[in-house]
C-alpha cells in the first residue's frame, strides 16, 4: 500500500433526497481526502441535485432502478476505473456514521484482511431493531460460520470496506436482489479475509428501508439458496 | 389412413399444425422471430404434422410404452417440451438481464465522463 492510499466511499441512493446531504457533508468532515460516489438507482426525486448540490465528489445517475445490487456494483466499478485503494460502502439514509470510517478501513491499511463490515453486535450499541430481523441476522450469521468457517454477527449491515482485489472481484461480479450476505461467501471462497468492526447505528433519518415484511420471506429463501449454491460453485466460476 | 376418411378432429388437427409452421416461417421473414428460436418451432410443427397425419405411429409408440391411452402419451411429451424449453428461456432472460445491468452501468459511467468533460470545457472558456 502506497503512502496516502485513494479512498472512495460509494453511497448507493434510492429516493433519499432528506439524508444524502447530510451524509456527503459528514464523510468530508472526516477527511478531505476521502472521495464520495453517489450512485443514483433511478430515484424519482431530486437525489441527484442534491447529492451534486452536497459536493460529492461524482454522481452516478443510472438510467433506471437496478435495485441494490446492480448499483453497489456500479460504484465498485467506478472504484476500479478509477484505480481506489479503498472503497467504502455507506447507506444514504443516516444509519452509518461516517466518523467510524478511519476505525473501519484501518485493518485493510494494515493489510490484515482484504473486507470490513462494520458491525452493530460485535460490542452493545445504541442500535435496537426488530424481533424479525434479529431473527434473520442469527440464522444468517449461523449459515456464514457453517460455509466460510468466518464470523460475522451482523451479515446484512450495509457498511462495508473493500481493498484493491476485493474491488476488482466486486467490479466482474456482484450479486443481486440482496447481495450483503451472499458477498461474504464469495470473499470467503476466494480465499480472502474479513472482519467485523464495531460501529455505532442509528435509525434511519429519512426514506424508508428497501426490506418490507413481505419481503423478508422472499429475502431469505434467495439468500438462503444463493449462500449454499455458492458455497458448492467451483472456484473458476464465482 | 388417409385425409378423406378421418374424423374431422384429425383434419382440424393437421390444418391447424400445417397453419402453425407456416405462421412460424412468416414471423421469421418478418424478423420477429430469431432464426436460432425458430429452428425449435418449426421441428415441433413438422412433428405436430407427422403426428397428425400418421396418427397410428402415436399408437403404435404408446403400445411400446405401455399407454393405454394414446392421446395421453402426446399430452406427456407436449407437457415435457414445454417444461424444457420454458426452462430454455428462463436461462435466456437471465443471460440478457445480466447484460443489461452491466450496459446500465457501463453507461451510466461514461455519461458521468462525459458531463465532467463538458463543465471542465465550460469553466476554461469562461476563465
Amino acid at each position: 500500500m502506497n503512502e496516502t492510499p485513494k479512498v472512495l466511499v460509494i453511497i448507493p441512493a434510492y429516493n433519499e433526497e432528506g439524508s444524502i446531504a447530510h451524509v456527503i457533508q459528514r464523510i468530508q468532515s472526516v477527511s478531505d481526502d476521502i472521495d464520495v460516489v453517489v450512485i443514483n438507482d433511478g430515484s424519482r426525486d431530486a437525489t441527484v441535485e442534491v447529492a451534486r448540490a452536497a459536493g460529492a465528489t461524482a454522481v452516478i445517475d443510472l438510467p433506471f432502478n437496478l435495485g441494490i445490487g446492480g448499483a453497489m456494483q456500479t460504484g465498485y466499478l467506478y472504484a476500479h476505473k478509477n484505480d481506489y485503494d479503498i472503497a467504502l460502502q455507506i447507506d444514504a439514509d443516516g444509519q452509518h456514521d461516517p466518523f467510524d470510517i478511519p476505525k473501519v478501513i484501518e485493518p485493510i491499511l494494515r493489510g490484515e484482511v482484504n473486507f470490513t463490515v462494520g458491525s452493530r453486535w460485535v460490542e452493545k450499541t445504541a442500535y435496537k431493531s426488530s424481533a424479525a430481523r434479529r431473527v434473520g441476522m442469527v440464522i444468517f450469521s449461523r449459515l456464514i460460520k457453517w460455509v466460510t468457517g468466518q464470523v460475522c454477527k451482523d451479515p446484512t449491515s450495509g457498511f462495508r470496506a473493500a481493498d484493491k482485489r476485493v474491488i476488482e472481484m466486486f467490479a466482474n461480479y456482484y450479486p443481486v436482489d440482496y447481495p450483503e450476505v451472499e458477498v461474504l461467501v464469495h470473499i470467503s471462497r476466494r480465499g480472502l479475509k474479513f472482519r467485523e468492526i464495531a460501529v455505532e447505528m442509528s435509525e434511519r433519518q429519512a426514506g424508508s428501508s428497501s426490506i418490507t415484511p413481505i419481503k423478508s420471506i422472499y429475502y431469505m429463501v434467495k439468500v438462503g439458496l444463493a449462500v449454499l449454491i455458492s458455497a458448492t460453485r467451483k472456484e473458476g466460476a464465482l | 389412413m388417409t385425409v378423406f376418411n378421418t374424423p374431422a378432429i384429425y383434419v382440424l388437427s393437421i390444418l391447424f399444425s400445417l397453419f402453425f409452421v407456416l405462421f412460424v416461417l412468416s414471423l421469421v421473414r418478418r424478423r420477429r422471430l430469431r432464426e436460432q428460436y425458430s429452428i425449435m418451432w418449426i421441428v415441433l410443427g413438422v412433428v405436430i404434422v407427422i403426428v397428425s397425419v400418421k396418427s397410428d405411429w402415436l399408437v403404435e409408440l404408446a403400445t411400446w410404452l405401455d399407454v393405454v391411452y394414446a392421446p395421453s402419451l402426446l399430452f406427456l411429451i407436449a407437457l415435457l417440451f414445454c417444461f424444457a424449453y420454458l426452462l430454455h428461456l428462463t436461462v435466456v432472460i437471465s443471460k440478457l438481464s445480466d447484460r443489461v445491468v452491466k450496459l446500465t452501468q457501463e453507461l451510466a459511467i461514461y455519461q458521468h465522463r462525459e458531463r465532467e468533460a463538458a463543465l471542465k470545457k465550460e469553466g476554461a472558456l469562461h476563465e
